[in-house]
């Protein structure tokens, strides 16, 4: 529980406001990279603001604020050009540096294009996504992740959810909802409709913990059956400091992302790398993504798979579950840190250092510490489970991989049988 | 529609006296400090069986820890032996 004050700083994400200037220290997917193959120039939301993020044809990609400075009109519907994006209106042209670099109708030589500069953010493509930095320069470096550099089969499933994007990253550090949600409740869901859920999801937690570290929050838990010895406790998986989790199991990688479109509509992604042990190289000129259902014909949440349970349950919480009436237990404790974690950053944005998270040195590649044996269920099997009762259902490359963990598990045990005998 | 959703969430009238309680009784200035905890800190109200427990971060000074209001009485504790 806390005040409506607390509760309104926490959720705020528009500039000038506590939380919002530390979210825009972040870097942010706002396109899939075929998006700008199949037309140059798109209409951005960001954290409540628009943009035109265009690439030009020599592939220099830029994003400025989307009214043009001349006279407003949308820079969305610019003229891609050489070097830059020209605005339909009147054809003033803007660089990637937000620079004017031409004024047709105005005098040659005049200070004037020098007072209309555009406010360029940075861009970059990094695994099939374009990502933007909208904040104050110089822009931190882009963290290079391991899902979104490593080697495997790619797919990204999203879904924009009309709720605020605090309450999807609450749920990132509540271990307990896993045996309800995606256990009982799937159960429930099982019997109506035919399936049967899978059991790993069902097992009860023994216990919880939470540790803060350099990129946000590492979630660990003991489940029934299991030790400390176990991957879900030894190395757990994180919270990434504000608005990913990364998560992963039986050859899959994924890192859930939670962009801020607005203060009450959250882009939900799920970028998906399987990449199991005995994982041969299947090329992908164009990384898939497809929308992943999250209401049916009639209005009702779609709740037969394991991320449309989870969003069933973020969004009915409200647009921004009113934080003055909930009722948090002990269980709830990582909830509580997650808001010490964001409240401490507005502090340490407002006293002008980098937030936790921002990286400002050169790098390959940041690892992340994740369980690679999810919930003791086995490797192939709980790979399986994910795609048959996850969002990979939902995409287009489903066949190819279920292949894919079919026959690297069929490699390795080819392998391990040769070194037995 | 069922599942749609606009706009901030309405306040739930059942639990309007737990939200008054909380803006009673969370504490206000840190007890390392004395710094307020309402601006420059967060406290985050929580239940522990029959306790009310409020986890607190002053961000004047770092210090993070829980506060549990006891009542007048306090109880204690008779190891076996």
């Amino acid at each position: 529980m806390l005040t409506a004050e607390q509760n309104d700083e926490l959720t705020q994400v528009e500039a000038g406001t506590p939380m919002g200037e530390v979210l825009r220290r972040y870097w942010y997917p706002v396109a899939f990279t075929r998006e700008l193959n199949e037309f140059p120039v798109k209409r951005v939301e960001l954290l409540g603001e628009f943009f035109a993020l265009w690439r030009s044809p020599s592939g220099r990609l830029g994003i400025v604020p989307e009214a043009c400075p001349h006279r407003k009109a949308s820079l969305a519907y610019g003229v891609v050009e050489a070097d830059g994006i020209r605005c339909p209106y009147h054809g003033w042209v803007f660089d990637a540096d937000g620079e004017c670099t031409e004024q047709p109708a105005e005098r040659e030589n005049t200070a004037f294009q020098n007072r209309v500069k555009a406010q360029a953010g940075k861009v970059e493509e990094m695994g099939g996504l374009i990502w933007a930095y909208i904040g104050p320069m110089p822009a931190p470096e882009l963290p290079r992740f391991d899902t979104y550099v490593m080697e495997g089969f790619r797919d990204i499933g999203w879904a924009d959810l009309p709720c605020n994007y605090v309450q999807i990253m609450e749920n990132a550090v509540d271990p307990h909802h896993v045996e309800f949600l995606h256990g009982r409740y799937f159960e429930f869901v099982g019997r109506h409709e035919g399936f049967t859920a899978p059991a790993s999801f069902g097992k009860e937690h023994v216990k919880i913990g939470f540790t803060p570290f350099e990129w946000g929050i590492i979630k660990r838990r003991v489940l029934k059956g299991a030790s400390e010895e176990n991957d879900d406790w030894k190395v757990g998986h994180p919270l990434v400091f504000p608005y990913n989790m990364r998560v992963g199991g039986g050859g899959i990688h994924q890192m859930q992302i939670r962009v801020p479109i607005n203060r009450t509509t959250t882009r939900f992604i799920l970028y998906t790398v399987h990449s199991p042990d005995g994982y041969e190289h299947v090329e992908q000129p164009v990384i898939p993504d497809y929308e992943i259902p999250v209401y049916d014909k009639d209005g009702r949440h779609v709740t037969n798979y394991v991320e449309g349970q989870d969003i069933m349950a973020w969004v009915t919480q409200g647009a921004i579950t009113d934080r003055t009436t909930e009722h948090l237990g002990r269980s709830d404790i990582g909830i509580a840190m997650l808001r010490k974690m964001f409240r401490e950053q507005m502090d340490v944005v407002a006293d002008g250092g980098d937030p936790l998270g921002t990286i400002r040195e050169p790098h390959e590649r940041i690892d992340l510490p994740c369980e690679k044996d999810k919930f003791h269920a086995g490797g192939a099997q709980f790979a399986l489970d994910f795609c048959d009762m996850g969002s990979t259902r939902f995409s287009p490359m489903l066949d190819t991989i279920k292949k894919i963990h079919i026959s690297a598990a069929d490699k390795i045990a080819v392998e391990k049988a040769a070194a037995d005998s | 529609m069922i599942g749609r959703t606009a706009g901030p969430a309405m306040v739930d009238r059942r639990f309007a006296a737990d939200a008054e309680a909380h803006r009673r009784d969370a504490p206000r200035f840190c007890p390392r400090c004395g710094g307020g905890l309402g601006g420059a800190g967060i406290v985050t109200e929580f239940w522990e069986a029959d306790d009310r427990r409020f986890y607190c971060w002053c961000g004047g000074c770092g210090w993070a820890g829980e506060v549990t209001p006891s009542g007048p009485g306090v109880v204690g504790h008779e190891p076996e032996h």
